[in-house]
């Protein structure tokens, strides 16, 4: 290497690179463009067989009634975004408590939610299941949602607190001079403030609700309550043999609308994802 | 001054009121829960079976339990392989997100396609690409000659589908961690080196490995403690199979809870969080996460 002249480092340089971006963008991108391609043929075996593209299989699962694949993306538009809006709503609450008045033993708390974040979730499921059930919500959607709500707080609330800490707390005694409460000062100063960091939270609590599955699987058993992944992972043939097709067709309806979303804001989701992994 | 005391005791108030339905709610649904299973391991809990105390009876049913050790060596196993192989993805993948190229702003954005993609559809989709007759991954193998590979019916074959798999499902997450480490990294450092003639490399063992090496421990300790829970990949592709060769203790857990055999999943699964409890506290160890709280 130090016998390269820099001119010669350079070029090595960009040709590693290149190769880089090249097998980089290969791997992150060919199991979703094999998974269009599948829902778009007419057969899953089309390497080497020749393809013949269709919409058949995009028809069936919008159409077929036995499938309940529309009631599952409902299901699921509905507990994330029910979990999204109430968990940032209670963590912005907790994160401005938090950065607002300082009290004895904050860091123990802080460090308790952080915690609470890496507990594996098999730890929970079989007692929670339990819980549920006593309340009689399994299938329900609250039944999902409570368990959702719990189960994303500390990554949104750890978010937010880095977001808050930011905001100047002049502000905050302004407000309270001129006879604001808290909560006021909370929706009137500090939300318009940090609206990239609560927008950035909504986001992430939402993606993380919209893809949750152990909870889903074991709380929810059939169409009533039953969210997009665990009814893509549960989907059967009805002739015994694996509709790839369909699954596949399934697939591009959910992943379609999260991959825009995701191009459409990631730098906002980079921004609240480094926030909650990296403090400090 | 009694003005003074009843704004610090409003304070209070209001402290308690914002805060408490941050901390119940996962207190409640969380902390119970995990508390409950850890009780309910040292009992005797199987449906339709009286439920009563068993003291240290499924712990000592772990001890000789074959199924246990197979799934605990697998689950080991795969976090010892899949966690250096995703830091090591991912911090290519955070330098190329560095690199001064007119496509970095592309990989920037599409690195984040396989993480936003629920990790049940991605199992799926996987699921087809390892598909033994016209699945791309044999396809490919035998356009080079090779004979296909049995992905998802042979121990080796389903753990290696399992590794790459969850390798492209999380890489993304350790680049971008690791890639607000890397733009922490003053610029002015690789430009002295640069004057001082240090190579390329010399650059990257010097500058960037020393000064990633926080972000590094933090990225490691998250990556190790999810590649421990892993359960929806493994639940999709290979159920555990062939023969409970990948099934992961958190399967494992899964399938004693489904089964009916409550006391014996919860000793499992307290089992589980026993690991993972040292490695969060080794997390805010090294990660000083106490100090930056100050």
């Amino acid at each position: 290497m130090v016998l390269l002249s820099s001119g010669g480092e350079q070029r090595l340089r960009n040709v590693l690179y290149g190769a880089g971006f090249c097998s980089a963008l290969f791997f992150l991108l060919a199991p979703v463009i094999f998974m269009l391609l599948t829902a778009l043929s007419r057969r899953p075996d089309f390497l080497g067989n020749g393809y013949s593209i269709t919409l058949i299989h995009f028809r069936e699962i919008l159409t077929t009634p036995s499938l309940h694949f529309v009631r599952y993306c409902i299901n699921s538009l509905a507990v994330s975004l029910a979990s999204a809006g109430i968990t940032t709503g209670i963590a912005s609450c907790g994160a401005y408590a938090v950065t607002r008045f300082p009290f004895k033993g904050r860091t123990a708390v802080l460090l308790t939610i952080l915690s609470l974040s890496m507990f594996p979730q098999i730890c929970i499921a079989g007692y929670l299941f339990r819980i549920i059930a006593a309340a009689g919500m399994i299938n329900t959607w609250a039944g999902l949602i409570l368990p959702y709500v719990a189960w994303i707080m500390p990554l949104a609330f750890w978010i937010l607190i880095s977001y808050f800490a930011q905001i100047p707390r002049e502000l905050d005694l302004a407000a309270f001079v001129d006879g604001c409460s808290p909560l006021h000062t909370l929706v009137t100063i500090i939300f318009p403030l940090a609206a990239p960091g609560l927008f950035s939270t909504l986001l992430l609590t939402f993606i993380f609700a919209f893809n949750e599955f152990m909870f889903a699987l074991m709380l929810t058993n059939d169409h009533a309550a039953r969210t997009v992944p665990v009814g893509i992972a549960l989907f059967q043939g009805l002739h015994g043999e694996i509709p790839w097709g369909v699954i596949m067709a399934a697939s591009v309806i959910t992943t379609l609308p999260v991959i825009c979303m995701t191009l459409l804001f990631q730098r906002r989701i980079i921004h609240g994802l480094t926030r909650g992994a990296i403090k400090g | 001054m009694p003005k003074r005391v009843s704004r610090a005791s409003s304070d209070t108030a209001w402290l308690a009121v914002l805060l408490a339905p941050a901390l119940l709610l996962p207190a409640a649904l969380i902390l119970m829960p995990a508390l409950g299973a850890f009780v309910n391991g040292c009992m005797q809990d199987v449906t339709f079976l009286p439920r009563r105390w068993a003291g240290l009876a499924n712990y000592a049913r772990l001890a000789h339990d074959p199924a246990f050790h197979q799934s605990l060596r697998f689950t080991v196993l795969f976090i010892a392989v899949s966690v250096p192989l995703e830091l090591g993805c991912g911090l290519l993948l955070a330098l190329l997100m560095q690199a001064p190229s007119p496509l970095r702003g592309m990989l920037r954005a599409l690195v984040l396609v396989p993480w936003a993609i629920p990790s049940a559809i991605a199992g799926r989709v996987w699921e087809l690409v390892y598909n033994y007759t016209w699945g791309p991954a044999n396809y490919v193998i035998k356009l080079t000659g090779a004979t296909a590979v049995n992905w998802l019916g042979s121990a080796e074959g389903a753990f290696l589908a399992l590794v790459i798999a969850d390798l492209w499902k999380t890489a993304p997450f350790v680049a971008i961690i690791l890639l607000a480490g890397l733009s922490a990294i003053p610029e002015r450092l690789y430009r002295q080196a640069e004057v001082d003639g240090a190579s390329f490399i010399r650059r990257f063992y010097a500058i960037t490995l020393p000064l990633l090496r926080p972000v590094l421990v933090v990225a490691v300790l998250f990556r190790a403690i999810d590649a421990l829970r892993i359960f929806d990949l493994i639940y999709i592709l290979t159920a555990g199979g062939p023969g409970g060769a990948t099934a992961s203790l958190s399967l494992l857990g899964y399938l004693y809870f489904v089964g009916g055999d409550f006391g014996y999943g919860s000793a499992i699964s307290t089992f589980i969080f026993l690991i993972a409890l040292l490695t969060a506290l080794t997390v805010v160890r090294l990660g000083r996460f106490g100090k930056s709280l100050q």
